[in-house]
């Protein structure tokens, strides 16, 4: 090494260790001081985790479908985890709840509850759409996997730094609009089980027509059908992200000796059949099997609430929702509360489902 | 390659270790090889683009360097020039000339058609990285060897260096050959004094590219989206708001790449000197985007005569080149506008300032009034740079005098308190650059400053991802 290399490394030592003393201090002042107050911005659920986590010992992750979105015609508005907790009103119970989450922001939540934790249950709520391309391409993903940078357990310094640098997947709604498409475009629809006969949603949504009297077509039909195939018409597999994410979310409860509820929610499967056709309404359920029978290989109690809301009983009647009225939030509910028995049955205490609404 | 990512804060201390460690005779390679890596980290494809430019700049000079004064050799200058700026009308202005085609439905197209739905996304969505920057730089060589101010290159791969040196490939400053050439050529050996001011320049770009550029982004962006949401002074706060943003990200950004350069023993010109404290347009040109406002007067507005015509044609050179250097930042109708206002503004001062005197032997109370009225102006023009559409540009002027929306924009006090520092160190260092300007400070005091740099990157950096601005260009 020479006399200039061994100059600049004595000075630039020196300064390191300065340095690296100022990165420590500036990380006791952010945890102390402003890392709550980003993650009231950027990490609300992680909040929520720690203020319950000492506490609670049934947690419920849920997104929209937890609330009812009706007040007006609902007499009751509790959420579905509150229905839930109804069952077992001596055990603390706990909801993190937020619009849009998924597997893959769960996971790192998860992984988040600490080893000392009161927690002993995790309930996933399971979104079969969120597994389509439409979500997985969605233009809220970047935020979302903003979101999920702040909720990795690493020191929170490190967290904020990340985010700031865009250490995330940072694609533009462009980009993520054209892996949509093409996906619609190119990838197939089949499996080794069956020969679909409609090789791509891009053909099927082009085959779906509906013809009026006077020769022309109805045109929102169309356009509903449209959307219904894309939000259900894939094939489960491997190479699916949320299935990795899922699978993910099973080993880190099966470290941390948590017991994992995976809660399937219904879908308005009477509205796709009499749109679309028998040919969506098997995908879904080939789907639904497919969820249910790797999950429950893996250990999970997986709750298969897919055709438990009628039909008439979802708040949006034209779209794909999973936004139930008071009814259907206590039927999944008592399904999901019932399987808990398992590990707690001498804790439930029965409930009566009140039905004010009727079908229309 | 982003400057603010984690691939960067490991890319460039493996490229300075390696620089130094390797033999001179092959630090070339290695810095050619490290700058097509860092662009290449965004879409390798555009690479080839840079490889075009390179050879065809670097094979036309040398024959025009062989050529006597005469129509053959201003023919190759020509086909250099139509060539780059081809490849610019190509991949930045062909789309004014297309339909305008909504995302949706060109997604569509190309996932029936890939090949021209590939095409097409770059013309409308994905325009090559700083395609701008390097043409500009290989024409002004180009340009530079044909009236023998400088010598041609007589190493393509040495020369591809000086067309792709990474710290400034991407949004400049746009070098020229006579300047950073020789500097990439000599041997460099490793000093405190570079490290040192490398490390201030780029702790000080960081800051300002972070913690004021995109702190302020969601506000201008808020305002920028939905203007008729919010009262007038929250219009105005957010288009004042976009000034200081665009001049904290592209200075944040020139700060960091002098650093990096650096670091490699190389100085990269300054770009920007305290240019809101302008007291007239000119001034601000001066000031702002050094590297291509004297680009456009070295290459365009002295070929054009300069100053040595008649009036009437000087004041028509001024407007066209405002107006061209409007037009250099993008294909839309309102960066045009930007530059002509720039222009229009430009003349009106050289008429008014016949009659009144705002240098500097006018009183201060008249100079503080010209830096105003430049502000004014200049913050008016950067509406137009920064809207989408034209019509948008009546919409935030209207709502800037009679709106009143009830939505209120807000920043966090801390945030408030970086962006009054950064307007004081602005003023304090007029006429200075940072690294120098903070070199006489007692050990201690550069110490503190460090350090709540630092915390302040770390702590309240903006983190909406939001890309350097003149990455677009």
């Amino acid at each position: 090494m020479t006399a200039n290399w061994k100059n600049i490394a004595r000075k630039t030592g020196i300064r390191m260790i300065l340095l690296t003393f100022i990165v420590l201090l500036s990380s006791v002042v952010y945890e102390r001081f402003l890392w709550k107050r980003d993650l009231e911005k950027e990490a609300p659920m992680l909040l929520d985790l720690i203020e319950m986590q000492d506490t609670a010992r049934i947690i419920y992750f849920g997104e929209s479908s937890n609330f009812s979105f009706n007040p007006e015609k609902d007499s009751l508005t509790d959420r579905i985890s509150d229905f839930i907790s109804y069952y077992y009103p001596e055990i603390p119970f706990g909801t993190l709840n937020h619009s849009a989450y998924h597997a893959g922001i769960y996971k790192p939540v998860i992984r988040s509850i600490p080893e000392s934790s009161s927690i002993e249950t995790v309930i996933v709520t399971l979104n079969l759409r969120t597994l389509d391309q439409a979500a997985i391409h969605s233009e809220l993903e970047t935020a979302l996997q903003k979101m999920a940078v702040m909720y990795e357990p690493r020191p929170p310094l490190l967290n904020r730094i990340l985010m700031t640098l865009n250490q995330y997947d940072d694609k533009s709604y462009v980009e993520r609009d054209r892996e949509m498409w093409e996906q619609w475009t190119y990838d197939t629809l089949r499996s080794d089980e069956v020969d679909f006969p409609y090789p791509t949603i891009r053909k099927w949504c082009e085959a779906t027509k509906f013809p009026l009297p006077d020769g022309t077509e109805d045109m929102a039909k169309r356009e509903l059908a449209d959307h219904y195939i894309k939000a259900y018409a894939f094939f489960i597999n491997e190479n699916n992200p949320r299935i990795s994410d899922l699978d993910d979310i099973v080993e880190i409860c099966n470290d941390k000796g948590l017991n994992l509820v995976f809660h399937l929610l219904s879908e308005n499967i009477e509205f796709a059949d009499s749109l679309v056709g028998d040919n969506l309404v098997w995908l879904i359920k080939r789907n639904r099997d497919y969820l249910t029978e790797r999950y429950s290989k893996k250990g999970v109690l997986v709750v298969d609430n897919l055709t438990t809301v009628p039909g008439w009983d979802f708040t949006d009647q034209n779209w794909t929702t999973e936004h139930y009225g008071e009814f259907g939030r206590q039927l999944v509910a008592r399904n999901v509360a019932d399987s808990l028995r398992k590990w707690y049955p001498d804790a439930y205490v029965s409930q009566r489902i009140i039905r004010s609404s009727t079908p229309d | 390659m982003h400057f603010n990512s984690v691939a960067f804060l490991i890319f460039l201390p493996v490229v300075i270790i390696l620089y130094y460690l390797i033999p001179h005779r092959f630090r070339w390679l290695l810095l050619l090889a490290s700058s097509y890596f860092f662009y290449g980290f965004w879409k390798i494809e555009f690479l080839t683009l840079i490889v075009f430019s390179t050879v065809i700049d670097y094979s036309l000079s040398r024959r025009i360097a062989l050529l006597e004064p005469g129509l053959k050799k201003k023919a190759l200058l020509i086909t250099s020039i139509t060539a780059n700026l081809g490849v610019l009308f190509l991949f930045k202005y062909l789309v004014l000339f297309l339909p305008s085609i909504e995302m949706m439905h060109l997604n569509v197209f190309a996932a029936q058609n890939p090949m021209q739905g590939e095409l097409l996304h770059v013309l409308y969505y994905s325009i090559p990285v700083g395609i701008s920057f390097y043409t500009f730089q290989t024409m002004s060589y180009t340009i530079d060897v044909y009236f023998g101010r400088v010598k041609p290159a007589d190493h393509l791969g040495k020369f591809a260096v000086f067309v792709s040196f990474f710290p400034q490939l991407v949004a400049g400053p746009i070098e020229r050959y006579a300047h950073l050439n020789p500097q990439l050529k000599a041997r460099h050996i490793p000093t405190y004094e570079n490290f040192s001011n490398a490390f201030r320049l780029m702790l000080y770009g960081f800051f300002v590219k972070v913690c004021i550029a995109d702190n302020l982004a969601p506000m201008v962006d808020q305002v920028f989206a939905a203007p008729g949401s919010f009262s007038n002074w929250n219009v105005i706060a957010g288009t004042v708001g976009f000034g200081f943003q665009i001049y904290a990200d592209f200075a944040g950004y020139t700060l960091i790449a002098q650093g990096a350069a650096l670091c490699l023993g190389i100085n990269l010109m300054d770009n920007f000197k305290t240019p809101y404290l302008s007291r007239s347009i000119s001034e601000f040109w001066k000031r702002w985007h050094i590297s291509l406002s004297t680009w456009f007067r070295d290459y365009l507005y002295i070929p054009l005569g300069g100053n040595r015509v008649a009036i009437s044609r000087w004041s028509l050179n001024i407007f066209i080149v405002f107006v061209l250097s409007g037009f250099w930042h993008g294909a839309n109708w309102t960066f045009l506008i930007w530059g002509g206002i720039h222009g229009l503004i430009y003349l009106l001062e050289r008429i008014v300032g016949r009659y009144i005197n705002w240098s500097g032997s006018a009183s201060s109370f008249i100079r503080s009034l010209a830096g105003v009225k430049t502000f004014f102006f200049v913050t008016v023009a950067w509406v137009f740079f920064r809207i989408d559409k034209l019509e948008d540009a009546e919409i935030i002027f209207r709502e800037a005098l009679f709106g009143n929306g009830k939505e209120l924009l807000s920043l966090s006090p801390p945030i408030v308190v970086l962006i009054t520092l950064f307007l004081i160190s602005d003023i304090w260092l007029y006429n200075k650059r940072f690294d120098r300007a903070i070199s006489r400070w007692p050990m201690a005091a550069r110490w503190l400053l460090y350090a709540s740099l630092l915390f302040a990157i770390l702590t309240l950096g903006g983190h909406i991802n939001h890309p350097f601005i003149y990455f677009q260009f």
